[in-house]
Formats: structure tokens, C-alpha cells, sequence
């Protein structure tokens, strides 16, 4: 960024006028970003990209409506993360009208090798909790940060954020766990306790 | 540094930027102005311009595209088929999710009457086979009389008709024709079916007269109801999104 470089609340306001080349800086500036974010909330890079590509257009749109009260990186983050929850949403009710009779829920795409565990592991903690998951360890949004672009409680960012990690440290033990459980059983012959 | 933050951290190591992406970026939004529509703007024109609402003082007695202008009579009849007008208009353009307007279905026989009370449980954004309804309503067999039932709604769009399909996934029969209901299940899964307000922390169905007073930048989507409860939202009192589906 040169030393003349506007700052971010100086280009909204020229955005919310209509100005297409302030827009374009804008999009150089945040598309990196939010793509990252959006790639990894989604798990498709073709999804990612549309829904980069839904929400700036939002941002050109409703540009008028932003609070300088808040960092466009924090409003930017919220449009995004409407986006992206949209698109699950949106799968889901594909994978409805598309098997009209099947109601279970389809896994995400696996990834090879040892980022599969993970994937896994993550597939089982609460989706909200997951994307504040993603959207603090993608790009290291505060909890502050966090519970602005969700709409909700610092307190609440900090139990789901808890809590998601919990659920995570449970399921990468518990592959495990199950199955020294199941050799123990198997072994002995007898009912194992949990304890 | 414990454990499961080395592994967050090393899984969710932003990968490289796509080449050209910026650029992608602003030629799609040169070329794809208005877009994001659920339904063209002139298709909605033209389901408007066709548009007649027949009313009795209970509630909204029919809904037809075409055959002349509808005639209710009496002023509280009026009011319901003007407010089913704003409200289809609302749902055509992608802002609203759910019907509050009351039906009235007169006195059809009592097993069309329960293939429509079936159709108005299925969620906005949904679909079932015409089997479900069929078992649904208690009478596997007939799944031939749901789609006959089906067919002489008297009220499409409001109660949901189009969200019955065949078991394979095909479209099955409209009466409003085959492209009208491949458009209406389109236009529901591109329309947001919640929204939750950032400063009130209350979850609305798109549309909720209570909801359409939230700024647009207090406006937080959800994938689903429980995913809002989730993170302390509470269901709005006026529109419902956790009682029985309205319709």
C-alpha cells in the first residue's frame, strides 16, 4: 500500500457514491480474503468464488447502508459469512428436492491423506460453531471481531468456541478410543464401561 | 500451544490465492447486473399483471393466473385478497418465505381438504413425493387421488402444491404448467428462508412485518432454526419459525 493509499472507510464512502475504481481497489484489497474464508467454510473453490462474487456485489449494492462505527473488514466479513451459510443451506435443500425420500444429511467432501481425520472430526461439531471456528483460524478474528459479524454475545463466541473444540478433541481421540475400546471388549469377552 | 490449536492452525493455513481472482471477480459484476434475482423481474410483471384473488371474509378462496379480474365482495374480503396480492408479490421477488394470510377452502370434500393441509406442512424450500402425502394423510394407496387433489387446488402457490413431486425426483403435474413449478421450487431454494437481526437477536421467517424492520446491515442469515438457536437467538412471536408451519 503506497503512503497515499486511501484507507478503508475513505473507499466505502466513495463506493457508497458510485465509484467503480474505488470499488475495484476494494476488491483487490479483501477478494484474497474472503476467498480464503469462504473456501474454507464451503470446501469448494467454485463455491467459494460465487459466493465471493454474491457478496461484494452486495457490498456495491447496499454500500450506503455501512456504519463507519464499524472496520469494513468486520462488515465485509458478515456479508460473507451470510453468503457462505446460504450456500449450505442451499445444498441441503438440493440434496431434498433432488432424493425427495432420503433425509439424512450427506458428509462433506473428503480430502486425502491426514487431513481427513480432521475433516471428519470437524463434520461433527455444530455448524455455527464450525464457521466461528474457521473464521477465527483461517484469519485470526478476535472473539470481538467474531460476535459482530455473527450478531451475537462475546459469550457466546467463547462457549461455541469452546465447545466446538471439545467436540473436536473427543472425535480425534475417540477414533482411537473406540478402538482400543473394541479390542479391550473383544479380549476380555466381557461388557467394557465407559467411564 | 496445545494440540488441538497446532492442528486448527496448520488446517486452516489460508492456501495461496487463485491467480486472476480480483479480476474474475469485477468482470462478473460488469456482467452480471441485477442478477441474483430469484425470478426475472419481468416474469414477476407478467404473474402480477395475470393475477386474481378471490376472497371471502375467512380468508383467500382461490388464486388464478388469468380469466378476468376476481371480485370479492365485501370490504374484509377485499382486504384479504389485496394483502394475498402484496405477499405473493413479496414472495416472486425473493422476500419472503411463508404465507400469513388466512385460506379459506370452503366446503371442497374432506379428502381434498386433507391432501391441501398436508401440502401446507411441507417446509418452504422443501419438497416431498406424492406418496408422502398420501401416507401422510393415512391412505398409502391413493397416491393417484393426492395428485388428482393436488391439481384442483384452488389456491396454488399459497397452499404449496408445487412442492409435491414424483418419488425419482421428477416434476410430476401443475396445473400452472411444468416450467412455472421447476421456477417456484427454484426461486425457494435461492430465497433465504430465515433471518435473524443482529441488535434484537430474534430469528424471523423472510417476510415477518416484525423482520422488515431491521436495517439490512443488522441482517444475519442461518442455515436453519436450530442453527439460530444455537448461538442464543430466540424465535420471533409474530411470524413463528418454530410453531407448526403456518403456510
Amino acid at each position: 500500500m503506497t503512503p497515499n493509499a486511501p484507507d478503508d472507510r475513505d473507499l466505502m464512502a466513495a463506493v457508497a457514491r458510485g465509484d467503480e475504481p474505488a470499488f475495484a481497489e476494494l476488491v483487490r484489497r479483501y477478494s484474497g480474503r474472503l476467498f480464503a474464508t469462504a473456501h474454507r467454510i464451503l470446501g469448494s473453490r467454485a463455491d467459494a468464488e460465487d459466493a465471493v462474487q454474491r457478496a461484494l456485489m452486495q457490498c456495491f449494492r447496499s454500500a450506503a447502508s455501512y456504519r463507519p462505527v464499524w472496520a469494513v473488514s468486520t462488515w465485509l466479513y458478515r456479508i460473507i459469512t451470510n453468503a457462505c451459510v446460504d450456500e449450505l443451506r442451499r445444498r441441503a435443500a438440493r440434496r431434498e428436492i433432488a432424493e425427495p425420500e432420503a433425509h439424512e444429511r450427506g458428509g462433506t467432501v473428503p480430502s486425502p491423506g491426514e487431513r481427513l481425520d480432521i475433516e471428519r472430526a470437524l463434520g461433527r461439531v455444530p455448524r455455527e460453531a464450525r464457521i466461528l471456528l474457521t473464521l477465527c483460524y483461517v484469519d485470526g478474528l478476535s472473539y470481538r471481531e467474531l460476535a459482530r459479524v455473527r450478531g451475537i454475545s462475546i459469550n457466546t463466541v467463547k462457549s461455541q468456541i469452546a465447545r466446538g473444540k471439545a467436540i473436536l478433541r473427543d472425535a480425534l481421540a475417540g477414533g482411537r478410543g473406540d478402538a482400543a475400546r473394541a479390542k479391550d471388549k473383544h479380549a476380555a469377552g466381557t461388557h467394557v464401561e465407559r467411564s | 500451544m496445545n494440540r488441538i490449536e497446532e492442528i486448527l492452525h496448520d488446517h486452516f493455513r489460508p492456501e495461496p490465492e487463485p491467480a486472476g481472482l480480483s479480476e474474475r471477480i469485477m468482470a462478473g459484476l460488469r456482467a452480471l447486473p441485477g442478477s441474483g434475482e430469484p425470478l426475472e423481474p419481468g416474469l414477476v410483471r407478467s404473474l402480477l399483471d395475470r393475477l386474481a384473488v378471490e376472497a371471502t371474509a375467512r380468508g383467500v378462496s382461490g388464486v388464478r393466473l388469468g380469466g378476468g379480474p376476481a371480485r370479492p365482495s365485501g370490504a374484509a374480503a377485499r382486504r384479504l385478497a389485496e394483502r394475498a396480492r402484496a405477499e405473493l408479490q413479496e414472495y416472486w421477488e425473493g422476500r419472503r418465505s411463508f404465507f400469513s394470510v388466512p385460506v379459506d377452502l370452503g366446503a371442497g370434500p374432506a379428502f381434498q381438504h386433507r391432501v391441501l393441509d398436508a401440502a401446507v406442512r411441507i417446509p418452504f424450500g422443501e419438497s416431498r413425493s406424492y406418496s408422502w402425502v398420501a401416507g401422510a394423510i393415512g391412505h398409502p394407496k391413493a397416491v393417484r387421488a393426492v395428485g388428482t387433489a393436488l391439481g384442483r387446488n384452488p389456491v396454488p402457490f399459497i397452499v404449496p402444491c408445487h412442492r409435491v413431486l414424483r418419488s425419482d425426483g421428477s416434476l410430476g403435474g401443475y396445473g400452472l404448467g411444468l416450467p412455472l413449478k421447476r421456477l417456484l421450487l427454484d426461486l425457494e431454494v435461492r430465497t433465504p428462508p430465515l433471518e435473524g437481526c443482529a441488535s434484537t437477536h430474534i430469528v424471523c421467517r423472510t417476510g415477518c412485518r416484525a423482520g422488515g424492520r431491521m436495517r439490512p446491515d443488522s441482517r444475519i442469515l442461518f442455515a436453519s432454526l436450530d442453527d439460530a438457536l444455537s448461538v442464543g437467538y430466540r424465535a420471533c412471536r409474530v411470524c413463528r419459525p418454530d410453531g407448526a408451519a403456518a403456510h
